[in-house]
């Protein structure tokens, strides 16, 4: 059996020597998923989030970026153990969306 | 934790095959190595069994690990720019066996 | 960036040289990904912190945390690894030991530091995922995380090198550490000729995080 993941050895293009900044958002996912391991809670390991992003599927493996993949395995994971619901996220989703709309003050004058 | 560790099995210099254990889920030995031969370079510790991990396992029991060193020449025939080019992985004691001889 | 060719289930067996389809382009987000992004971590935080899991004020301070490692904590130990013998030789024998004789404490259950020589160059790379030793060395560049990278390194890592920029000569043999387990890595690299007059501060100034990865040289001399 080969995981999609395990990809050692296989053909591929140029490497693209890119240097990328590493966004805030990122570095909250390794964060929180830090928090959540950590000796105090334990509810999320490495091997588990890692088993997370090695099944939830090729297709997504290959279209999301990195951090983007871990923390859809982080979501996954935490459902799967009965600890959020997907339906909870995308209330709490909902509400934080209607945070980043510019509010009043921040439009300009007519 | 209730379970002894796993007994050390190879010390370094032995030559070992690892093994495909045809699993599903979590597994840290890479498709490229298995059925490969190659020799204990370093004993690294034990550990709790990834796999076992993954899901949430933590009652172990430790798992011994190794580092093993393969020749390129013999991972990728054909292709090895040297015979002085070596690939070194982690690998896990239940993943490995003995593999005396030139041809074992 | 999207994906290129078609990616099937990888659930088969195969010889070695199966050609599969080349591996994907790295996927890179732009600003509508970082945005969804960033509201999706930012959901996931606060229905945490409802349930009583975790505070926003634990997430600001791990954030600092993971912030803190860089390239500056790798340069320090080799450069006195460059000085030092004894240091050397106990470095080389536990890292996370002579790491922490720096006061620098590594989170990883272990670093093994790999020394280049004459006749050894040393690469690291994670095929699996990511591994790599971020208490130490901060988060690793893009090209490490890239599926290009992870594919090639293991399999023809002296072409990888030269499009780095860096040539072997055939007598050097290259050692690749797929870090796929318990284990960190980080290379020793060797201390560039003429430097024998500089101080250690001013030899960590030329170790680069790339040779820390084994992918360049350190610099010969500071940049201005």
């Amino acid at each position: 059996m080969r995981g999609y993941h395990d990809i050692g050895g296989n053909s591929a293009g140029p490497i693209e020597k890119i240097e990328l900044p590493w966004q805030h958002w990122e570095k909250q996912v390794e964060a929180v998923r830090n928090l959540l391991g950590d000796a105090t809670r334990r509810v999320l390991s490495l091997d588990e989030l890692r088993l997370g992003f090695e099944s939830f599927g090729a297709d997504k493996y290959q279209r999301y970026s990195f951090y983007r993949r871990r923390l859809e395995a982080m979501i996954d994971t935490l459902e799967k153990k009965g600890l959020i619901t997907r339906d909870e996220l995308m209330e709490e989703l909902a509400r934080v969306r209607l945070e980043w709309r510019d509010p009043d003050a921040c439009r300009p004058p007519r | 934790m209730t379970a002894a560790p796993i007994p050390v099995r190879y010390r370094v210099g032995d030559p070992v095959a690892v093994l495909d254990l045809g699993k599903a889920g979590h597994v840290r030995t890479p498709f490229y190595v298995r059925n490969r031969r190659g020799e204990i370079a370093q004993f690294c510790g034990y550990f709790l069994n990834p796999e076992a991990l993954s899901l949430g396992d933590t009652s172990g029991p430790l798992v011994p690990l190794y580092r093993v060193r393969f020749a390129m020449k013999d991972l990728w025939p054909g292709e090895a720019r040297s015979d002085r080019d070596f690939l070194y992985m982690e690998i896990y004691d239940h993943w490995l066996r003995p593999a005396p001889g030139p041809h074992a | 960036m999207t994906a290129s060719g078609s990616i099937g289930s990888h659930d088969h067996d195969h010889e070695h040289d199966h050609d599969h389809e080349p591996e994907a382009a790295h996927v890179i987000e732009d600003d509508a990904g970082n945005l969804e992004g960033q509201q999706m971590i930012d959901a996931l935080q606060a229905l945490l912190a409802r349930k009583g899991i975790l505070s926003a004020g634990e997430v600001t301070l791990e954030i600092q945390n993971i912030e803190a490692p860089g390239t500056h904590l790798g340069a320090r130990i080799v450069a006195r690894a460059w000085v030092d013998a004894g240091f050397r030789a106990r470095l080389l024998e536990n890292g996370k030991n002579g790491a922490s004789e720096l006061g620098i404490k590594v989170g990883e259950a272990q670093l093994v530091v790999v020394e280049n020589t004459a006749e050894v160059h040393n690469l690291i790379v994670c095929t699996l995922c990511s591994c790599y030793p971020r208490s130490l060395l901060g988060q690793p560049p893009s090209w490490y995380i890239s599926k290009a990278y992870r594919a090639r390194a293991v399999r023809e890592p002296a072409v990888v090198l030269a499009e780095f920029g860096l040539t072997l000569p055939p007598s050097t043999g290259v050692h690749v550490h797929d870090s796929n387990a318990d284990m960190r890595f980080l290379v020793l690299p060797l201390r560039p000729p003429g430097t024998e007059h500089l101080d250690e501060d001013a030899l960590s100034a030329l170790v680069t995080r790339d040779s820390m990865i084994g992918v360049a040289l350190p610099l010969e001399r500071a940049p201005a």
